[in-house]
């Protein structure tokens, strides 16, 4: 199928029951491949310590790996004030001071940064919890927005997300719920009963469907597209065995990885694929962030 | 010199010049030398190693135990401080942590061969004891140690083995020699002389046991107990 970069733009906007994924999609760019926006989850690069100083490294590799989509860290963005001396919990306070007070023109720039080498930022990852006042969530929201996220996703639980519903659609924005293979705590997002009684506390909310810990947990990642692909913004990709088994390279383990990524182009889904891997490897980051690639590539040919 | 002797000195020879050249080699295309480091003399320990990045493991764990977000700190875990040549480590492996109230369970390596799990086991105790080694040697404000607590310490774990022990009043030279001692330290051999000594074997599972396990106090006080025999 060949879908030109209106049409995804066009799809991506209308016909959607949902008004948060309304907004998921961003403009197509050099990793639109064949009907799937690909982009990357940068928690890949392993050497690489996620923090201010190393995002134009980070940004480099993007480029080198042509992926032109990127779901970044509050991290790489945000000070660390965890140094040594400082206490947990003023190391905490002042974090969020910076939040409600970030400088003036701060996320302005950083959003150039990425722009400037044709990366756009589909999320911002950041885990919201129960540390976080109202005025830092909304302080959150805004600076994910200022650096031209469309969202914020992370790793929380039915608890957090039931109070999160609110805040994003103050923001124009959506927030998802990104899942785990524990199946022994209830409050975890885990099975597609835990997703769907999360997406029901907010029309704001999407999922982003982590492939390989849906498969740990003998989920039915493609069953769960069909049934609820209205409501996933984004998928994170990669493999792993099932029954709570090892991440695995590409095409080494039980996610359906092509059948998904078929799924998203065939039925033109504004669905964002994030390359993601957290199996071994004895190459580079960079290297093995290809391989993947380029098996979903292949995938798509 | 028999024949098989002399095979089983070639053999060795090779083996010594294999972990020598592999020494010396630079980074290798498909190695991330920046990473995983420079490849080890010893080529069973850098196996080892490259297993544990192969199969994960340095992803939440860290390559020199140094656990990254929500991981178990294997540098200080009970469990493996207790385990004994993978009798711990390797069922846990096997079987994972799936009922956990971490985020993300432990996974399964039900798959592995026995010769793997014992790669992963060997290197999280090498790792293991390069990083309690560094933690001891590098501790502040331990204080000049407790001469009957490191007596009562002796008695427990030590004197099993070392009835005695040579006089030495050089502090720096005793906490040196009890965290690992010259005798074995001796580099890895094929040589079935040495392939079969149970007994040095034994001492050196068992100090790397007790170097996986000791707090700094726990050495200063044997250094002060040690100083104080007459």
């Amino acid at each position: 199928m060949n879908l030109t970069r209106r049409d995804f733009g066009k799809l991506a906007l209308a016909g959607l029951s949902s008004s948060a994924l309304a907004q998921t999609a961003g403009k197509p760019n050099r990793s639109y491949i064949n009907g799937v926006q690909f982009g990357l989850q940068p928690f890949c690069y392993h050497d690489l310590a996620m923090n201010r100083e190393n995002r134009p490294i980070l940004i480099q590799r993007l480029v080198q790996n042509g992926l032109g989509m990127v779901e970044l860290h509050a991290v790489w963005y945000e000070p660390n004030f965890a140094l040594p001396g400082v206490s947990a919990d003023e190391a905490r306070d002042k974090l969020r001071n910076w939040r409600l007070n970030p400088p003036a023109g701060y996320f302005r720039d950083i959003k150039k940064e990425f722009d400037d080498n044709g990366i756009t930022i589909c999320t911002v990852y950041i885990n919201v919890g129960d540390s976080f006042t109202d005025a830092e969530i909304d302080a959150t929201f805004e600076g994910a927005k200022a650096i031209g996220a469309k969202g914020i996703v992370g790793s929380y639980g039915l608890a957090v997300a039931h109070r999160l519903g609110a805040f994003p659609g103050k923001h124009g924005m959506y927030a998802s719920l990104h899942n785990h293979d524990n199946l022994s705590d209830p409050d975890a997002f885990s099975n597609e009963a835990s997703i769907v009684k999360g997406l029901a506390y907010s029309p704001d909310f999407t999922a982003t469907l982590d492939v390989r810990h849906f498969t740990a947990g003998n989920g039915d990642c493609v069953g769960f597209l069909e049934r609820h692909h209205q409501r996933v913004s984004a998928v994170h990709l990669g493999d792993r065995r099932k029954n709570n088994g090892r991440s695995a390279p590409f095409g080494e383990g039980d996610a359906p990885i092509i059948e998904i990524l078929r799924l998203i182009r065939d039925n033109r889904w504004p669905i964002t694929a994030l390359l993601e891997f957290e199996h071994g490897t004895l190459r580079t980051g960079v290297d093995e962030v290809q391989l993947m690639f380029d098996y979903c590539k292949r995938a798509l040919a | 010199m028999s024949h098989r002797h002399a095979l089983y000195l070639v053999f060795c020879g090779v083996i010594l010049a294999a972990g020598s050249a592999a020494a010396q080699t630079p980074a290798r295309p498909g190695y991330d030398i920046n990473y995983i480091g420079p490849t080890m003399a010893d080529p069973v320990l850098q196996h080892s190693k490259e297993t544990y990045v192969l199969f994960g493991c340095s992803y939440c764990h860290g390559l020199y135990l140094v656990a990254r977000g929500e991981a178990t700190d294997l540098m200080h875990s009970h469990l493996v401080g207790g385990d004994e040549n993978g009798n711990v480590i390797g069922p846990l492996l096997r079987k994972g942590i799936p009922q956990t109230a971490k985020l993300s369970p432990m996974p399964q390596f039900s798959d592995l061969s026995d010769a793997q799990i014992a790669a992963l086991v060997r290197w999280i105790h090498y790792g293991r004891q390069q990083g309690r080694y560094k933690e001891v040697m590098e501790a502040k404000d331990v204080g000049p140690g407790n001469a009957a607590a490191g007596k009562t310490y002796f008695e427990q774990k030590c004197v099993s083995c070392h009835a005695t022990l040579p006089k030495n009043n050089d502090a720096a030279a005793l906490k040196a020699q009890i965290l690992k001692p010259q005798a074995l330290e001796a580099a890895p051999s094929w040589n079935l002389d040495r392939l079969n000594d149970a007994k040095t074997a034994a001492a050196r599972q068992r100090h790397g046991a007790l170097l996986e396990n000791y707090t700094a106090g726990d050495v200063a006080n044997l250094v002060a107990y040690l100083q104080s025999m007459k």
